[in-house]
């Protein structure tokens, strides 16, 4: 029987099995084709080449999958020195503290009224070389702010009683030093040191870049006045540094310096400031933590964290000065309307 | 094939043959198949129109090949192919960053600028959309706005920056200046919410994309409401709410844009129904029900339940022209081509504020089927039970960023979770990206889902538009 004379359908399916098959191969046929055409048109046209790139190239941009670096192979944490130019004072910023001086700088901040003021009052009475000395200090008075007596008063009265912010963050603050810091940051009290005992070596770093240090041999706490307080000398100072950081301690700021006896140290101290920051946020912030409870119980697992988180609390809350916007936010506007704060 | 056997006796040699299959022309002098210029653009003009007067056409989404959807233009995808200048170019620069499979081209960490954790992850979400990717690389924002200050700019800047083979983290100071800027509400430093900023981020976009916007007629879009920005096409869906007569049972229905759906969970002060797995749709979409935890389904079946409005909030009906009882119900009316989910995982009401970390399971592919309002319309004509149509992918989604919150309400860190080849997912958190597991995502809490179309269409056109 020919191929056409038999039956489409039946017991004996090979008719219609075979034109199935033949439908498909000219399918499969026809797509073959079409790939054909494509490498053969690439070919004459001259544009094959594109698809193809050098071993090197494949090589350099070959994910990395390895416990401790990423994706490029690259260890974490090291992008401590990245900087940027503000698009509104040109000025070159650490990368990792960029928002908070765009806050300043644009004038958003919750104090950033308050300290045009106060420079458009002091301006009036002081040179220019000082009046830049007073710009330093501004423009990083909440970020590492470190207040005499008179400071923090004058914030106690200006701010904001109501906001839920500070007076959280200071505890918080203050929870981490250990005990030893009076729990009322706004009575500041010269003869409350720091015990250097419970502090971490990078908590006690950033503490003797702002502050004498000077081990009292009576309270055995570190002394909390600026790099010149007259109760100590310099020799006692470097002395301490080395005591506690030994020989790869960093020197005290220059004598040349010129800084207000109430105000905070400048430039060397800022700079070092920034290279201490950590990057990276941490995952949970003092508020967390802490809960107002006396941390001189310091367990490994929280270490790390603390670590993180310590630069930045010293820099604004050590000594009852005003604490900037950090981390440890609570309240209004910490996590927006309806949502959850993170950094 | 003619044989050249006829060669000498039959003058048809001067004359090229066609392949009627793909139009390749060939000339028997040459004996090869010619590409002509003149000869393809006559061919392509052809095309062109033959292409318009189909109604509709469905393209598969694959990795490589995505279909850029042209609004008002029914235009068929062609690839690109370099001018003869172009071809010159490329060939005295050997050197190429191919984007394979084991590539780190399109990833990149983001320095944290000081709790910006938050912009972070949404940025990484952003630019790891596939069809936002292919609109910015294909440089088709044009610019129409006087100042720098152009946020779209910006994000095409960007994708140019995460493409560009740079291991080092960005930063991305440009990006938080314009953002503080457009976005008043958002300025300030400190901890905020991611989806909060996803919100104004895509408000500034969407504003910013005017120049780009075409609409039927080629002139440009004036209307707000009406915008046909790459921001609406990817990210606006419709959301249908009938509010249904107690009494007359007259239906009143309004349809709202939206960027994201927010969700209520178990745990929190709303009242959750403890669905029972096995229901409709909650089994097709492959979520693990292990002890009965909530998947993100249970959530959608929520969302879309009717909901009948108490005593207290009675509605003027048009029907009786009276206050009457009623109830309400939520479906998708047209979904967006990426629909984000948002679990909402921080409570705030009058008495508590808080983070609920219940569990929600979500799966890596979504069949949002069961949601539409269409579907809530064959239900009502009668068809309880609906059958899955396994051959209908309208409105099949796949799982490409996770946005995750770790701490408490007030205070933490956000990370993210991005896809960028089929199956590979990358950890981005600020400027460390390490690979994961397809287990590390679907084990993570979940905060903000990121859902995108599996296949997309060219928009239906009659003729004579366009």
């Amino acid at each position: 029987m020919k191929m056409e004379d038999m039956p489409l359908s039946g017991p004996d399916n090979t008719r219609l099995e075979a034109l199935v098959h033949d439908i498909y191969s000219e399918l499969v046929e026809d797509a073959c084709l079409g790939l054909c055409f494509e490498v053969h048109r690439a070919v004459k046209q001259g544009y094959f080449f594109l698809d193809e790139t050098d071993q090197e190239s494949m090589k350099e941009f070959e994910i990395v999958d390895q416990p401790g670096v990423d994706i490029f192979g690259q260890v974490y944490n090291q992008w401590k020195n990245k900087e940027c130019e503000c698009p509104n004072c040109k000025r070159l910023i650490a990368a990792s503290r960029f928002a908070p001086h765009l806050e300043k700088c644009l004038g958003m901040g919750r104090n950033s009224s308050r300290i045009a003021n106060r420079r458009l009052a002091t301006n009036n009475n002081m040179s220019k070389s000082e009046s830049d000395q007073e710009d330093n200090d501004d423009l990083n008075d909440n970020d590492w702010s470190y207040g005499a007596e008179k400071k923090a008063k004058k914030r106690k009265s200006d701010k904001n009683q109501n906001s839920p912010r500070r007076p959280k963050s200071l505890k918080h603050k203050n929870g981490e030093l250990g005990s030893s810091v009076s729990s009322e940051p706004y009575k500041y009290n010269y003869n409350t040191g720091i015990s250097y005992e419970t502090l971490g070596p990078d908590e006690v770093r950033s503490l003797l870049t702002t502050q004498c240090g000077v081990i009292s041999e009576h309270t055995k706490k570190m002394c909390t006045r600026s790099h010149r307080c007259p109760q100590h000398t310099d020799e006692q100072r470097r002395a301490v540094r080395l005591f506690l950081l030994g020989p790869s301690a960093p020197t005290l700021p220059d004598a040349d310096a010129v800084v207000e006896s109430d105000s905070f140290d400048i430039p060397d101290g800022q700079t070092l400031m920034s290279r201490l920051q950590w990057e990276d946020s941490p995952d949970i912030s003092p508020s967390d933590s802490a809960s107002s409870k006396a941390s001189t119980n310091h367990s490994d697992s929280r270490r790390p964290k603390k670590k993180k988180r310590t630069s930045l609390g010293l820099n604004s809350g050590v000594v009852g000065g005003v604490v900037g916007g950090g981390g440890g936010v609570v309240g209004g506007g910490g996590g927006g309307g309806g949502g959850g704060g993170g950094g | 094939m003619v044989q050249s056997l006829f060669l000498p006796l039959f003058p048809s040699f001067l004359f090229p043959a066609i392949d009627l299959l793909y139009g390749g022309i060939y000339c028997f002098v040459c004996q090869d198949y010619i590409y002509d210029k003149d000869m393809e653009q006559i061919a392509k003009e052809e095309q062109r129109k033959a292409w318009k007067l189909q109604g509709r056409a469905f393209c598969f989404l694959t990795e490589n090949l995505i279909q850029l959807l042209k609004q008002g233009i029914g235009e068929k995808y062609t690839t690109w192919e370099p001018t003869k200048r172009e071809l010159e170019l490329l060939r005295h620069n050997p050197k190429r960053r191919k984007i394979t499979t084991n590539c780190t081209i399109g990833l990149r960490g983001l320095i944290n600028l000081g709790n910006t954790c938050f912009m972070n992850c949404i940025v990484q979400a952003l630019t790891h959309t596939p069809l936002l990717r292919d609109f910015f690389l294909s440089d088709r924002h044009k610019c129409e706005m006087q100042s720098n200050s152009c946020l779209v700019c910006e994000m095409s800047q960007l994708f140019q920056e995460f493409y560009s083979g740079h291991r080092s983290p960005h930063i991305p100071f440009r990006l938080l200046h314009l953002v503080w800027t457009h976005a008043r509400h958002l300025a300030g430093y400190e901890q905020q919410d991611a989806h909060e900023f996803l919100i104004a981020a895509l408000d500034v976009l969407h504003r910013h994309c005017k120049g780009d916007t075409i609409n039927d007629n080629g002139k440009k879009a004036n209307n707000p409401n009406h915008c046909n920005c790459i921001i609406d096409q990817i990210f606006t869906g419709g959301l249908q709410s009938d509010v249904t007569c107690q009494v007359c049972h007259g239906v009143s229905t309004t349809i709202d844009p939206f960027w994201d759906i927010s969700l209520d969970l178990p745990g929190s002060s709303t009242p959750f129904w403890p669905l029972s797995p096995g229901g409709d749709g909650s089994t097709v979409n492959g979520e693990s029900h292990l002890s009965g935890s909530t998947t993100l389904t249970d959530c959608l079946r929520r969302f879309t339940r009717p909901e009948h409005l108490g005593s207290s909030a009675k509605i003027k009906c048009g029907g009786c022209h009276s206050y009457q009882e009623s109830t309400k119900q939520l479906t998708m009316k047209k979904l967006p081509i990426v629909a984000c989910f948002h679990l909402k995982r921080f409570e705030h009401s009058a008495k508590l504020r808080r983070k609920i970390t219940t569990y929600v399971s979500f799966p890596l592919e979504l069949d949002m089927t069961p949601f539409m309002a269409s579907s809530k319309e064959s239900r009502m004509n009668g068809q309880y039970q609906q059958t899955v149509d396994v051959l209908n992918n309208d409105n099949k989604y796949s799982l490409f960023a996770v946005v995750n919150h770790q701490g408490t309400l007030e205070s933490g860190h956000y990370t993210s979770f991005i896809r960028q080849h089929k199956d590979q997912w990358f950890k981005c958190d600020d400027a460390i990206i390490t690979k994961a597991s397809i287990k590390d995502v679907l084990d993570s809490e979940g905060y903000l889902l990121f859902y995108h179309k599996q296949f997309l269409e060219y928009e239906a056109k009659g003729l004579g538009t366009g």
